[in-house]
């Protein structure tokens, strides 16, 4: 069975795509089957995040207007051999987006035995947003804890409920996770920033998991690197313990709380 | 995949819209135009192309075929961003003139009795504005013929969302979150927080209330009568189980004791 994960956030900037590259390039670490595809027509950067933008040659448009073939279009990730990435095109139409087209595109990729695709929706709530979340079994809703990306977090859930076909043809609704980004214990600690707690409170879903911010993410995007494979750092460790909790794996939450450098390590420096 | 073949060119399907009245009390374009700009303070988007339902009931003498400069009087609404679509209340001679506008004659009286019908019928009291049989004791009265006309929500509205429960009560039993709005003809239960806006008696009951068990909302309103938090809830209330009401054309906040 193939599941169709959207990550969404309704606002931009907020790590979608960086958290679609490390999910995706995480649950093909383990083995899966995977494909992520950029729905951001227009502004396309996974490819970048993933490291694969000089070997675009066709796009999903593409392969929506039959231009080119899914198997075509679809690039074999330089990390793991079961990943694959469709880009998004660079210079073509938002209303190029079809769902019929989508749609054709992901069972296409169901036949071909992937056993999860990601769907990197762009900021927003207009049509590649509405795109990327309508064929979703599981969305993952990516949040910054600040109060203007809680509540459009808060919007883009509405949006699932309304508008995902699961919703639309009364199936079981979409499963939603709460992905928290871009988090700093001390600055919580300070007053700062909202706690992982507030930001629950409000979307009232479950929580997947917590990546703290990092200037790690920052030189793995340079570096076309999804921050997944960045051995040793946090942001590598906490998403890798959110792709075993989406594989249903209980993992105990980390780098949630703020501890006070100790002495040792405000002599070494260390950090 | 069968999914397309079910999908129709066209359907036609009712559908509630909610949209601002704007109760004329006078057609002097000038006299509006001030009253607008008073209302909006200068804020260019304080209105966001709402519908606009223009009632003339208030308009006395009135008015006689072709006293209303009705292109200039959308154009006004327009420029402050009222998206006037229907006329309510209007007399029978002005109905041609207002249709040649492209705006619809809203016939909301009788529609109004039309909804309000089928519950069973209140107690026959001569006021024609009682459409909720709960004059004196609110529970043990209203539990009976609540239960055609609540409606009941399990998930959180969120923000963006809209719930109108027509012609009866709402209860929701998830937040309602900022920038969420629950509305009803009848009263409002929120057994979560209510951080969002609540529009009670939407018809025009002011005999309605609004209960929530964690109060936060944004805005309460209630037949029409708002209140807006800029400064927050008084301390007291805040995230407090709080029953709103209207006490003399005024929206009073109390504290509901739930233990």
């Amino acid at each position: 069975m193939t599941k169709i994960i959207v990550v969404t956030s309704g606002k931009g900037g907020v790590g979608k795509t960086t958290s679609s590259a490390s999910i995706a390039s995480g649950l093909a670490l383990r083995g899966k089957k995977t494909a992520v595809i950029d729905f951001d027509v227009g502004l396309r950067n996974l490819d970048l995040i993933m490291g694969c933008e000089r070997r675009v040659v066709y796009d999903m448009i593409n392969v929506i207007n039959r231009e080119a073939s899914l198997t075509q279009a679809l690039i074999k990730d330089k990390h793991c051999d079961n990943l694959f990435v469709l880009p998004a095109s660079q210079t073509r139409d938002k209303d190029a987006l079809t769902e019929d087209g989508v749609e054709r595109i992901l069972d296409e990729m169901k036949a071909m035995g992937f056993e999860f695709i990601v769907c990197d929706s762009p900021a927003g709530i207009e049509r590649g947003a509405v795109m990327a979340l309508t064929f979703a079994d599981e969305a993952i809703i990516v949040t910054n804890p600040e109060v203007s990306s809680v509540r459009d977090s808060d919007r883009i859930l509405g949006i699932i409920q309304a508008k995902s076909r699961r919703a639309q043809t009364g199936a079981e609704p979409v499963k939603e996770h709460l992905l928290i980004t871009r988090y700093s214990p001390k600055r919580v600690e300070a007053g700062e920033m909202l706690s992982y707690e507030d930001v629950q409170e409000i979307l009232r879903i479950p929580l997947l998991g917590i990546i703290p911010e990092s200037e790690s993410v920052l030189h793995a995007s340079n570096q076309g690197t999804p921050a997944i494979h960045i051995e040793d750092s946090e942001v590598s460790e906490a998403y890798k313990d959110v792709v075993a909790r989406f594989l249903g794996e209980d993992r105990a939450l980390r780098y949630a709380e703020y501890e006070k450098p100790g002495l040792l390590s405000r002599i070494f420096g260390g950090k | 995949m069968s999914k397309n073949q079910a999908r129709k060119p066209l359907e036609i399907k009712i559908s509630t819209v909610v949209a601002v009245a704007a109760l004329l009390g006078e057609t002097d374009q000038d006299k509006l135009s001030s009253a607008l700009a008073q209302v909006t303070g200068g804020t260019p988007d304080y209105f966001e192309d709402e519908f606009t339902v223009i009632d003339l009931a208030g308009v006395l003498p009135l008015p006689e075929p072709g006293t209303i400069r009705w292109a200039d009087l959308i154009a006004l609404f327009r420029s402050h961003r009222l998206n006037p679509v229907a006329v309510r209340n209007a007399p029978a001679s002005l109905e041609d003139e207002i249709r040649a506008q492209g705006l619809s004659i809203d016939g909301m009286e009788q529609s109004r009795t039309f909804e309000l019908t089928p519950p069973p019928s209140p107690p026959k009291q001569a006021s024609e504005r009682a459409p909720e049989p709960i004059p004196a004791a609110p529970a043990s009265a209203a539990a009976p013929a609540a239960s055609s006309s609540t409606m009941i929500i399990d998930m959180p509205v969120r923000s963006g969302q809209r719930v109108y429960a027509r012609g009866g009560d709402l209860i929701v039993m998830a937040t309602v979150n900022a920038g969420a709005e629950v509305i009803a003809d009848g009263h409002i239960h929120v057994y979560a927080p209510l951080r969002g806006r609540a529009l009670a008696g939407a018809s025009g009951n002011g005999d309605a209330r609004i209960f929530s068990t964690a109060m936060e909302a944004e805005l309460v309103s209630i037949g029409g009568v708002y209140r807006t938090f800029d400064e927050g809830w008084p301390k007291e209330l805040a995230g407090q189980p709080v029953q709103v009401q209207m006490k003399d054309d005024r929206l009073e906040l109390s504290a509901i004791a739930l233990k």
